[in-house]
């Protein structure tokens, strides 16, 4: 099915290469703004209005702490213990695969109590009254009636129901009257809206009536909510709430305000940072060990300052240049003492990072920094195959078949004036191995000048270096010779241009891809290239398209 | 209805059991009961198989060598299978390193995904999803009803890969439950009530009662409300709730006899060079979990059988899924690698002591349990899932007659005993007797393994 998706994609893109006009695909009838030349009104045989599966999410744990922190200004990060979820086509929120298991109920359970507590302790935060003034049972109760209307409302990011309100109120009583305090009648209804699945799922219903008996909009706290986890990982603030109470966030136009500024809020760093954290494989490197005979100078203060040095690079790109060309191609860097060694240029002064530049012709972008190069070696080599392979599966978004049963895998020892390549050669002389492997290892020749560690070498085994590579069944295909023109490859192929508008649309959609995106898909990256590849402008266009402004009917179309 | 006292807990076997551990005993009818324990089991994970060269078993002696050496002091209690094939494995989709997570305790083949969670299989390109049902602990866990603090344990030693290739247990189809890596994490699950104010408790209890009352109202009116594969995923929620809900009227540990208070432990979880420790720290946690009958199931997952990474506490760099991957001829490689398989069956020696410190009634809490060791492949190597190589250690109250190897041939078309049958043995040992398949049927030949379970 998506191999059939994949191809259809190539094909449609092959069309708007060819075609200025690029009018394969069109947006339905939904979203029809008729002052938006790039959404014309109309249902073409190629583009129907589903926005595609449309699936409640639970918070992921990543979410959920900076929920509680938004709500509560708690940042005990809670959910740092709670089951890891499991990861689904690179990334950790998957909705169709964020279940519930007993352990995880049982946290949350633990967890509310805790935030409760903890917020009750800081009384009178968030109440419309101060309980200290309020001496009789009534006047407590109307101002427990006030907390559960406003905080319920943030905490459900919706208007409470009357039934919801009446529950709670009642918890509040009978808790009151257990213990004899307002605090204790609080924590409980805190607890409770902890753990209700208003507050853990990111429920849709949608309002309105179905565009074409397919798309449904949402209604304009439902978009709210969207557009606050889509940027921030986290719930709505003031603004997005008040916009969400006057019943706007209904047009494009002011879904796109909301977007243009949030993305200018601080809050949006955490989640790009934890894009790139996934999309990288960036955790991968705390595992990473090396053997000491070979790399004496590998640590674990060097490998923790290659995650740094990515995190403040992925940072600087994002809120800088901000485009894909700079991630692939910056010679920008951060560096402490330690890196500048590493790096081999003058220590700065004090212990932080600061940023630099390295010489052009040997680092450039992310591809050329020890954090990837390290995390994708063996402990006492270099591996080409597993940097084509990252190439390949993260910036072509290609899923590789695992190697077949009863081959026998082992990197072949290192043996003084062998070069990786020649050590590889295997793969390409062997017809099995060389179905997949001409699809990697090629592309990890180009890496022949960074060690297992990410040192650069000039000459190894006094030979000169040969790294050239090679590019196969892509849009760039051909030779190349060294990471600055595979560089170059990478940030003219549209293919990896179309590959990080999908890792983008699976993060900030919460969902793999299917057949129904396919011209959501389309639109995006051609909006992305119209932008010079800019992030924040991919961003804006996630959370103005359709498929995030309607979903599908409740019960299926 | 639910026993409100420890001496009328129910054992797995459905008789009333008292527990001796109990200081608070107080007469009546459970006095008249000869004291019986209730059955446990676990799984004992480890991945990518072993080095069949250095699985010596000695024949129907069991002089246990090689890898098995660790193991030696312990054989009266071990039950070794020879030819038992992972045969419900081998149909779905999934590499077969996913294909073994998901039948080595479910019996059945990963789904097939159309999204592709999982990556794709090596032949046919098809993409796979999570684990295509329930796994034996779970189903286990589940049949014994809220008897106890804790359905089970999911524990896991650096078992930090959130793929399919990283679960081995699951609630249904595509619900894998994923371990719980930090021991601190499990020691505040597990024991922070233990010992705690017994009027304190029972008011958290009403509390908590009251609270997962009204959320599981609320679960109802979404529930109403959504599509049908939301439905579905919420209810899985709210079960949970009134399980646990149900699971506060459980009878709480009580200490004495062997049940004490661990210490919570401070460790960090993640570090590969603290494996040796995190491993024993999880270990003792389970153990005394069981021994405090807080829960009857447990699993642990040494690593996963994804890429593993290093064992730097031996001494070495490489991968252990790399090493599995090296020819006989690369002998450097291969000993690292028996090292390692050594050191896991040295681990599960660890496990069967701590079990046979515990006293329960004449024997001790062995007696009482089935360890299961399993891996996802027999040979990493080949990636093969012929001829697993499965220990079971403790008879689990009497049930497997152990001390034994039990050899099964193989047909004319080289296949051996299937695992399936495998599964159904545990679930007859933890007193599930009416069960007749597990996981995928046809894999199945309507009752337990033949030759396992005391005549």
């Amino acid at each position: 099915m998506r191999r059939g998706f994949r191809a259809t994609t190539a094909g449609l893109w092959a069309s708007v290469l060819a075609s200025a006009v690029a009018a394969a695909c069109t947006t339905g009838t939904i979203g029809g703004d008729a002052s938006d030349p790039e959404q014309p009104p109309v249902s073409t045989q190629a583009c129907t209005a589903d926005p595609g599966p449309s699936p409640i999410r639970r918070l992921t744990r990543f979410e959920y702490d900076a929920t509680v922190r938004d709500l509560l200004g708690d940042d005990s990060a809670p959910a740092r213990a709670f089951p890891s979820e499991e990861e689904s086509h690179g990334f950790t929120n998957d909705a169709n695969v964020l279940s519930i298991t007993p352990a995880l109920a049982e946290a949350y359970m633990v967890a509310s109590e805790r935030l409760a507590a903890r917020a009750v302790a800081k009384l009178p935060f968030g109440l419309p009254c101060d309980p200290a003034h309020e001496t009789t049972t009534d006047a407590a109760r109307v101002c427990a009636k006030g907390f559960i209307q406003s905080f319920g409302l943030k905490a459900f990011r919706r208007p409470l129901e009357e039934v919801e309100r009446a529950e709670l109120l009642e918890l509040f009583d009978a808790a009151r009257a257990e213990s004899g305090t307002f605090g204790d009648g609080l924590r409980v209804v805190i607890s409770a809206i902890l753990q209700s699945p208003s507050f853990l799922y990111r429920v849709e219903l949608g309002s309105g009536p179905a565009v074409d008996g397919v798309a449904v909009p949402l209604g304009p706290y439902e978009m709210a909510s969207r557009l606050s986890y889509l940027l921030w990982g986290s719930m709505p603030d003031d603004t997005l709430f008040a916009e969400a109470a006057a019943g706007r966030l209904s047009t494009k136009a002011e879904v796109e305000t909301q977007a243009r500024r949030m993305l200018a809020d601080p809050k949006t760093e955490a989640m790009v940072a934890h894009f790139h954290e996934e999309w990288l494989q960036l955790s991968r490197l705390k595992n990473v060990l090396k053997a000491s005979d070979v790399y004496p100078e590998w640590s674990p203060e060097l490998r923790d300052d290659f995650s740094e040095e990515t995190r403040l690079f992925v940072k600087d790109v994002f809120w800088s240049q901000g485009t894909l060309d700079a991630f692939l191609g910056s010679s920008t860097t951060f560096v402490n003492a330690r890196l500048a060694k590493f790096y081999g240029v003058p220590a700065p002064e004090g212990s932080g990072f600061v940023k630099i530049g390295l010489d052009a012709s040997q680092r450039m972008g992310f591809l050329t920094q020890g954090s990837f190069l390290a995390a994708n070696a063996k402990p006492n080599q270099p591996s080409p195959i597993h940097r084509g392979k990252f190439v390949r599966e993260k910036l072509f978004c290609d899923l590789l078949p695992p190697p077949p049963g009863n081959v026998v895998i082992k990197a072949p020892d290192p043996k003084p004036g062998q070069s990786a390549r020649e050590r590889f050669a295997e793969h390409t002389k062997d017809a099995t191995c060389r179905q997949c492997h001409k699809l990697m290892d090629p592309i990890g020749f180009g890496f022949e000048h960074y060690d297992g560690i990410g040192r650069y070498l000039a000459t190894e085994g006094g030979k000169p270096i040969d790294a050239t590579g090679e590019i196969v069944g892509t849009d760039v295909e051909g030779t190349f010779d060294g990471v600055t023109e595979l560089r170059s490859k990478l940030a003219r192929s549209q293919q990896v241009s179309d590959c990080v508008v999908r890792q983008w649309f699976r993060y900030g959609y919460g969902r793999a891809e299917t057949d129904a995106d396919r011209c959501t898909l389309d639109r995006l990256g051609r909006s992305f290239t119209a932008s010079g590849r800019s992030f924040k402008e991919l961003l804006v266009q996630l959370a103005v398209s359709d498929a995030f402004r309607f979903r599908r009917p409740v019960g299926g179309p | 209805m639910l026993p409100s006292r420890r001496q009328f807990l129910r054992g797995a076997l459905g008789t009333a059991v008292s527990l001796p551990l109990l200081s608070t005993l107080g007469g009546g009818r459970a006095r008249a009961v000869p004291p019986t324990f209730p059955r446990r089991l676990v799984v004992f994970f480890t991945p990518h198989g072993v080095v069949r060269k250095d699985w010596i078993l000695g024949g129907s002696e069991l002089a246990l060598g090689g890898i098995l050496a660790p193991l030696a002091p312990h054989k009266k209690d071990l039950l070794f299978l020879k030819n038992v094939d992972m045969l419900s494995a081998g149909y779905g989709p999934g590499d077969p390193h996913q294909e073994g997570m998901g039948a080595l305790l479910g019996g059945t083949g990963c789904l097939a995904d159309p999204l592709g969670s999982g990556g794709r299989r090596a032949d046919t390109g098809d993409p796979v999803g999570w684990g295509g049902g329930i796994s034996v602990d779970q189903f286990i866990a589940k049949g014994l009803g809220a008897v106890t603090r804790f359905p089970s344990l999911e524990l896991g030693v650096i078992s930090d890969f959130d793929q399919v290739s990283g679960r081995i247990a699951y609630l249904d189809a595509n619900q894998p439950v994923a371990p719980t890596n930090d021991p601190a994490v499990v020691f505040d699950r597990v024991f922070s009530d233990l010992g705690a104010d017994p009027g304190g408790l029972a008011r958290v209890r009403a509390e908590r009662k009251s609270v997962l009352d009204a959320v599981h109202k609320q679960f109802a009116r979404l529930n109403a409300r959504v599509g049908k594969e939301d439905r579905q995923k919420l209810q899985t929620h709210a079960d949970a709730i009134r399980d646990l809900e149900l699971r506060l009227s459980a009878p709480g540990a009580m200490l004495g006899g062997t049940c004490s208070k661990p210490t919570r432990p401070s460790i960090d979880p993640a570090n590969l060079f603290g494996y040796p420790q995190l491993g024993k720290l999880q270990m003792d946690l389970l153990v005394m979990a069981l021994a405090c009958d807080l829960t009857r199931v447990g699993s642990i997952m040494w690593s996963h059988a994804g890429p593993t990474p290093g064992s730097p506490w031996l001494g070495f760099a490489e991968g252990h899924h790399a090493l599995s991957h090296t020819g006989d001829s690369d002998v450097d490689s291969q000993t690292k690698l028996s090292m390692l398989k050594t050191w896991f069956a040295s681990q599960l020696a660890y496990l069967i002591d701590a079990m046979k410190k515990v006293p329960e009634g004449e024997g001790t809490m062995l007696d009482n349990t089935v360890i299961l060791w399993g891996s996802e492949l027999s040979v990493g190597q080949t990636h093969s899932h012929k001829d697993m190589p499965f220990v079971l250690a403790g008879s689990c109250g009497g049930y497997f007659d152990t001390g034994r190897l039990v050899s099964f041939s193989r047909d004319a078309a080289d296949k051996g005993r299937s695992h399936n049958d495998l599964l159904v043995s545990l679930c007859h040992a933890m007193g599930r007797t009416e069960v007749k398949t597990f996981g995928n049927a046809s894999y199945c030949s309507g009752g337990p393994m033949p030759g396992l379970a005391k005549a």
